[in-house]
């Protein structure tokens, strides 16, 4: 929506950086896309809240949203109205935030088939919508990608893009670049054929389809297109398996996308090989664990890079690319920022896949580092898996990850810092061999996570990705598991699973002020300009996102499963429980 | 690629024991008629019902009919694993996607041929018809394995004296 860059002034000039040129879709106090702006940074130049007065912050509103199940993802806020979408069953609320009290102007109950609930690996989660041209576009649980008028909340459109039978969910947030929206499944544990696809924004038709995984025709590598800086070869994406496993490989697409408009190239990751038992798929397995960027327009593939070739340990790739300039040795830089579940930060050249830069975030034994004159790890040979090694102990991060891709990081060009939730915890991995059968899981594995070498099991952390160097660090006693908010007011934003929401400041890490929000935090953080020019902050309350964070909790509409927690967070349930807040707050 | 071959599995399964189809005894302990369904495929009230006027509407009751095959809780263990329902309801079947089937407490009754039913016929919220790939038989060793898990001591009150694992 270029054109609504010359209704705001403040927009006008942020459109002479290419980077943020996404802002261009609303005013700059607005949050239009998941991940604030197409370089997926969650940094917003609202500057009121500051770590001078921080500690004056206070909640002003809170709203249940009638739902249970792990509250990823972030609330939009366009035109003062606050859009936000519920796990399962995926209503859509928009608030009107100028009056008191943020009543509704409409909600939006779509049917959703609850037999979705079954093949989503990880809860039924949902992790955002997007607004652009006067329409939200999100995904239903179900394999449906919904248009609704903004103003009204009238359905404009709903297309199937994807097939539950089939093992494919669509938990993720879609992406919109000019008239195409861009969406991807999550079915890493159901053997689905991964893929990522192309809707037109007017009427919601499927324009294509790229898998990213298979023969060169399907995943859209064309002669003359698609280059990548490392592996040579055609149809990389399915000789790298044996026989034609990658027909149910996986390679899933449940994080966020980013977008560069100069290099016209979307950005996103994709997850874990299937099954787990690494040695029913022998080979590197292209394109999962994997950075892919295409072509908005056509999905044509341009370049590729596997974080993790033949994946063993359910390293998913599938957490954001953060798209920023910076000084690498010297040199000025287009880089894409990639915090990996395998424990490494990768720092890339965008153009063309090229690692500059790759260090552990995290402790990692599974390879001791990242060899970057092949872009491959160089590995630990005792740390491989699979049904013939038996029960492999101790492999550091889990398949948790080091963080998780469900907690997306900020950069803040004030500090120059990628600020990230991060996991110290170790796993055990013991994979058995098993049979695809459609609609059923395709997994093959047991393993149990312990807590790694630090005291705590999370930390909130400052990361220079110019020189892959920590600068501090918030320990937290849970893992931690929430998005994180990075501000022109040096305030940094995020959340705990025992319950806490809490700013720090961006320079030193000092916690500045925190709030109990009722139940653990696994959203992701955003900032606003209210109407009356007030700066607010937003953050989802409600645990959840992975079955083992529910620390043996109930729900009230099944009284009839009843879990011990798990090991790792033996006491997690004596600090929170399920629920379903959105917060507000302001000075 | 080497995964195992659904056919072979199931015949593999099948070949360990397809001795009966069904036996259904007289409707003992049930209110109400019982009557015998022709195909084998059987249907249980579970106890924990109210009915309408206290009258129990007809209905039979069907045990296990591998209940006494010692071996039939094993076979049902290799099937579970086999079928990939450890991939929803955990290893052990302790719960992840799917509800923890140890702890005692059951969404569409606890009966074998509730769990019978559960199996075959699958149930809301994503749980999977295996009927069209198990043979009844092979259910019942599901429904046997099932059946031997102990539930734990499910006292109602979780308890935290200091930090760690909860007391119940």
């Amino acid at each position: 929506m270029r054109s609504r860059c010359s209704a705001f002034i403040i927009s006008l000039l942020l459109c002479a950086s290419a980077v943020s040129s996404a802002v261009a879709q609303g005013a700059a106090g607005d949050w239009t896309m998941p991940s604030k702006d197409y370089a997926a940074t969650r940094f917003s130049e609202l500057a009121q809240i500051t770590p001078a007065n921080a500690k004056s912050l206070h909640a002003v509103w809170s709203f249940s949203t009638g739902t249970l199940g792990g509250h990823e993802g972030q609330p939009l806020v366009v035109h003062n109205t606050m859009y936000v979408v519920t796990p399962y069953p995926n209503v859509l609320y928009a608030f009107d935030l100028s009056k008191e009290g943020y009543p509704l102007k409409w909600k939006y109950r779509p049917p959703v088939d609850q037999n979705s609930l079954g093949i989503a690996c990880c809860d039924a989660v949902n992790r955002g919508a997007v607004y652009a041209d006067g329409k939200i576009v999100y995904n239903l649980l179900d394999g449906h990608t919904v248009a609704v008028d903004a103003a009204t909340g009238k359905e404009l459109w709903k297309t199937k893009i994807a097939d539950i039978a089939q093992g494919e969910t669509t938990p993720m947030a879609p992406l919109i670049v000019k008239d195409r929206v861009l969406v991807g499944a999550s079915g890493g544990e159901f053997g689905i054929l991964g893929w990522v696809k192309g809707l037109d924004l007017a009427t919601g038709k499927v324009v294509w389809t790229g898998t990213n995984i298979g023969p060169d025709s399907l995943v859209l590598a064309k002669p003359g297109t698609f280059k990548t800086f490392y592996d040579k070869g055609a149809n990389l994406g399915a000789t790298t398996w044996p026989g034609d496993a990658w027909k149910h490989g996986g390679a899933p697409v449940w994080g966020w996308m980013s977008y560069d408009p100069v290099l016209d190239l979307v950005y996103y990751g994709v997850g874990n090989p299937g099954p787990y038992n690494a040695e029913q798929r022998l080979g590197d397995n292209k394109w999962t664990a994997s950075v892919l960027a295409r072509r908005p327009e056509d999905g044509s593939l341009v370049w590729a890079y596997q974080f993790t070739p033949h994946d063993s340990w359910d390293f998913d790739a599938a957490a954001e690319m953060v798209l920023v300039d910076l000084t690498i040795k010297g040199k000025q830089r287009k880089v894409l920022v990639h915090f990996d579940k395998n424990g490494f930060e990768y720092t890339m050249d965008r153009a063309t896949g090229e690692v500059l830069l790759a260090e552990p975030y995290v402790h990692v034994n599974w390879a001791s580092r990242i060899d970057l004159a092949t872009g491959r790890p160089v590995l630990d040979s005792t740390k491989l898996t699979g049904a013939s090694k038996g029960n492999v102990k101790d492999i550091c991060p889990t398949l948790e990850g080091g963080k998780s891709p469900a907690s997306p990081v900020a950069y803040s060009p004030r500090t120059g810092l990628f600020y990230a939730s991060t996991n110290s915890m170790c796993m055990d991995y013991q994979a058995v061999e098993t049979a695809h059968l459609a609609g059923t899981p395709f997994m093959g594995i047991n393993s149990p996570y312990h807590a790694g070498s630090d005291k705590n099991l999370g930390a909130f952390i400052a990361w220079d990705a110019a020189t892959g160097k920590r600068k501090w660090a918030i320990e937290e006693k849970f893992p931690v598991w929430s998005g994180s908010l990075a501000t022109r007011g040096n305030v940094v934003f995020y959340g705990t699973l025992d319950g806490w929401f809490k700013a720090a400041d961006a320079a030193t890490g000092a916690v500045l002020w925190k709030f109990k929000v009722g139940s653990g935090v696994v959203g992701d953080p955003i900032t606003f300009s209210g109407a009356d020019g007030k700066q607010y902050v937003a953050i989802y309350a409600g645990i959840g996102g992975d079955w083992l964070l529910l620390a043996g909790d109930y729900k009230s509409d099944d009284p009839a499963d009843v879990r011990d927690p798990a090991d790792f967070v033996r006491d997690l349930a004596r600090h929170t429980s399920q629920g379903g807040i959105v917060w507000v707050f302001a000075l | 690629m080497r995964r195992l071959s659904s056919a072979l599995l199931f015949a593999a399964i099948a070949a360990t024991g397809c001795r009966e189809q069904s036996d259904v005894p007289p409707g003992a302990n049930v209110p109400g008629a019982s009557e015998t369904s022709a195909n084998g495929i059987v249907i249980a009230k579970h106890d924990d019902r109210v009915f309408a006027g206290g009258i129990a509407p007809p209905a039979e009751r069907v045990a296990n009919s591998a209940a006494d095959d010692a071996k039939a809780a094993d076979a049902g263990a290799k099937l579970f694993t086999g079928m990939n329902c450890d991939g929803c309801h955990g290893g052990g079947a302790v719960g992840a996607v799917g509800p923890s089937l140890t702890d005692g407490r059951w969404r569409y009754g606890g009966g074998d041929a509730d769990i019978f039913r559960s199996i075959a016929e699958g149930r809301p919220k994503g749980m999977p018809a295996f009927g069209g790939v198990l043979q009844p038989p092979m259910i019942w060793r599901l429904v046997a394995y099932i059946k031997s898990l102990e539930p734990p001591k499910d006292v109602p009150t979780e308890s935290w004296v200091d930090e760690g694992k909860p007391t119940r």
